[in-house]
């Protein structure tokens, strides 16, 4: 079942009296539950193309479609409101809020994604999310005490605590070593089943597509090669 | 405002500076708007306590009531039509005491009037700050263009002109010395607006103050530097809010990204800049009033509740203005661009 669409989207960037197209009329869908994952070379747009996804950058044309709704219509404040309660992010860096703990990064994207509850039922929410990324003993830590595979994992339990529908990862294991690389993709793709969050995720990782229901390769601004995870690339993700 | 509070807590040093900064600023124009307000106590004292209402002098005088000399019969005509009504005269001299010590005063006499003390012949009522020159009640004072001795009947608290001790004499005694039967003065209180009468020329009373010499030139500059800080103080806000806003750049940023309202970033920091203002000015509004309790005997310094109250409005005002025009940059941060710089 299709969640979110890309309809034709294509993107400009203006640079004095160059113009420079960076997509070219991009057609792809995500499919509820599936994780996709968007590769290429540097340059080829995939960044871009999630970051237009997300609603971060608008597009030059094209449509944008969540759930029956045309994004590319809204105005600021909607697509916000749609950040806030309906996608997560985690970017390469963890980029968590340097002078909150743990805790209290989670409890804050409660309040901004607009969940009625009340202190306690917080609480009780993010323990049990931060259990989720087998965090839970770190509740009190300020990420400045954190390694950098900890708070790539309180960056993903901040990502989805709220229950997002969509979960958008610009390459999330891009600032970590080997080991810890496939520990982040293998919570991704855990969380991902037992969650229902659908993932756009680009990364110049190969070994990370293992994890990938569907790779979908970017080449100056086209979609050159969508293909469903094949049996071979399950193999290699058990193997990894 | 948890969030705000838990950046200051964390970054306790980066917000102490600024209090810091805003602690002295208000201090130092605390301490200035006293001595300006204790320099025009000093000046004016007199005219200052009287109640709201219009003074008259001579229009030939040019503004300077030195040179008025009201018509006697025009001032029994306005005496008679304004039970209230007062005719004045004032006049810088010198007292001598009974070592022969000259002490300079503004003798004041009147016609008979509650506004005024009322004087008999021979009788003088001094200004307190004389009782620190030795003079006490009782005693005898002299002066070279009165023929008698004046006997010092009583003190009166805060009456000064033109920095000098007001004494108050009788109305014949003050004529005899400056050889004249005219009053330089009519004041007619509680009057809205300015009567027309004939060959007068009205002033109020912030006017009648103005027309005294040195008094709005020093008043001027004064309140010029007050309000010179008040404006640095604002300028301040806003450079240090718009420096920590841009160190704060990616944390906007990302905070944006993941759905914070921009108006949740303004309060955040209207916040903290509200918690540092107040903090500050507790400490500055306390030490400048304690300030009054020990400045120097000499030093002219008078700062009321009043004027301290309108002060620290005045610098929360300021303050949310300079913070909140450093705050526009966050209106305008990408998110985009912070995910792109990397850490925050």
């Amino acid at each position: 079942m299709t969640l979110f669409s890309m309809e034709d989207l294509k993107k400009t960037f203006i640079n004095g009296e160059v113009e420079e197209q960076v997509l070219n009329g991009i057609n792809l869908s995500l499919e509820k539950g599936e994780i996709t994952a968007l590769v290429g070379a540097s340059g080829s747009g995939k960044s871009t193309l999630l970051t237009i996804a997300a609603g971060l950058q608008s597009a030059t044309t094209g449509n944008i479609i969540f759930e029956g709704q045309n994004m590319s219509n809204m105005g600021q404040e909607e697509i916000r409101k749609i950040r806030a309660t309906e996608f997560g992010f985690v970017f390469q860096s963890s980029h968590l809020v340097p002078f909150l703990t743990v805790e209290e990064q989670l409890m804050l994207m409660l309040d901004v994604s607009g969940t009625k509850m009340k202190k306690r039922e917080q609480k009780k929410e993010v323990m049990k999310t931060l259990q989720l990324v087998h965090m839970e003993h770190r509740k009190d830590a300020y990420p400045a005490s954190l390694s950098g595979g900890e708070k790539q994992r309180i960056a993903i339990s901040r990502a989805i605590i709220h229950r997002p529908k969509i979960l958008f990862a610009d390459e999330p294991t891009a600032s970590l070593d080997s080991e810890r690389s496939k520990e982040v993709m293998q919570l991704i793709e855990e969380l991902t089943k037992t969650l229902h969050i659908t993932t756009l995720m680009v990364t110049h990782e190969d070994e990370m597509l293992a994890y990938a229901d569907r790779t979908v390769t970017m080449k100056d601004g086209f979609i050159v090669e969508g293909n469903e995870k094949d049996s071979s690339s399950r193999e290699l993700a058990s193997a990894y | 405002m948890k969030i705000a509070w838990k950046e200051m807590k964390k970054n306790k040093s980066r917000f102490i500076i600024l209090g810091s900064i805003v602690f002295l600023v208000s201090l130092l124009t605390f301490i200035i708007s006293g001595l300006a307000n204790g320099l025009s106590q000093d000046n004016a004292a007199l005219i200052k306590d009287m109640p709201n209402g219009e003074f008259y002098m001579d229009e030939d005088a040019d503004e300077t009531y030195n040179l008025s000399k009201i018509n006697e019969d025009t001032e029994d005509k306005v005496l008679d039509d304004y039970t209230d009504a007062a005719a004045l005269s004032i006049q810088m001299g010198f007292v001598d005491d009974a070592d022969d010590k000259q002490q300079s005063v503004a003798f004041v006499t009147s016609t008979d009037s509650d506004m005024f003390e009322n004087v008999k012949d021979g009788e003088i009522v001094l200004d307190s700050s004389l009782k620190e020159k030795g003079i006490e009640v009782g005693d005898t004072l002299t002066n070279n263009q009165f023929s008698d001795d004046f006997t010092v009947k009583g003190f009166v608290d805060e009456k000064k002109f033109s920095h000098s001790p007001v004494a108050y004499i009788n109305k014949e005694n003050y004529q005899e010395m400056y050889r004249t039967m005219e009053m330089q003065l009519l004041f007619i209180p509680g009057q809205d607006q300015a009567q027309n009468i004939d060959g007068l020329q009205a002033f109020s009373n912030k006017d009648f103050l103005d027309t005294i010499p040195s008094y709005s030139a020093e008043q001027l500059s004064l309140n010029m530097i007050v309000w010179f800080l008040v404006v640095i103080s604002g300028m301040l806000f806003g450079i240090f809010f718009y420096m920590m806003n841009v160190q704060k750049v990616g944390l906007y940023g990302i905070l944006k990204a993941i759905g914070v309202k921009t108006s949740y970033l303004f309060k955040m920091m209207w916040s903290q800049m509200l918690l540092v203002t107040i903090i500050a000015l507790l400490f500055s509004v306390s030490l400048s009033q304690g300030f009054s309790y020990v400045a120097p005997e000499g030093m002219p310094f008078h700062l009321t509740m009043g004027t301290t109250g309108q002060l620290t409005i005045v610098f929360v005002v300021i303050g949310f203005i300079g913070a909140t025009l450093s705050g526009i940059q966050i209106k305008k941060i990408q998110a985009l661009q912070a995910i792109q710089q990397g850490e925050v």
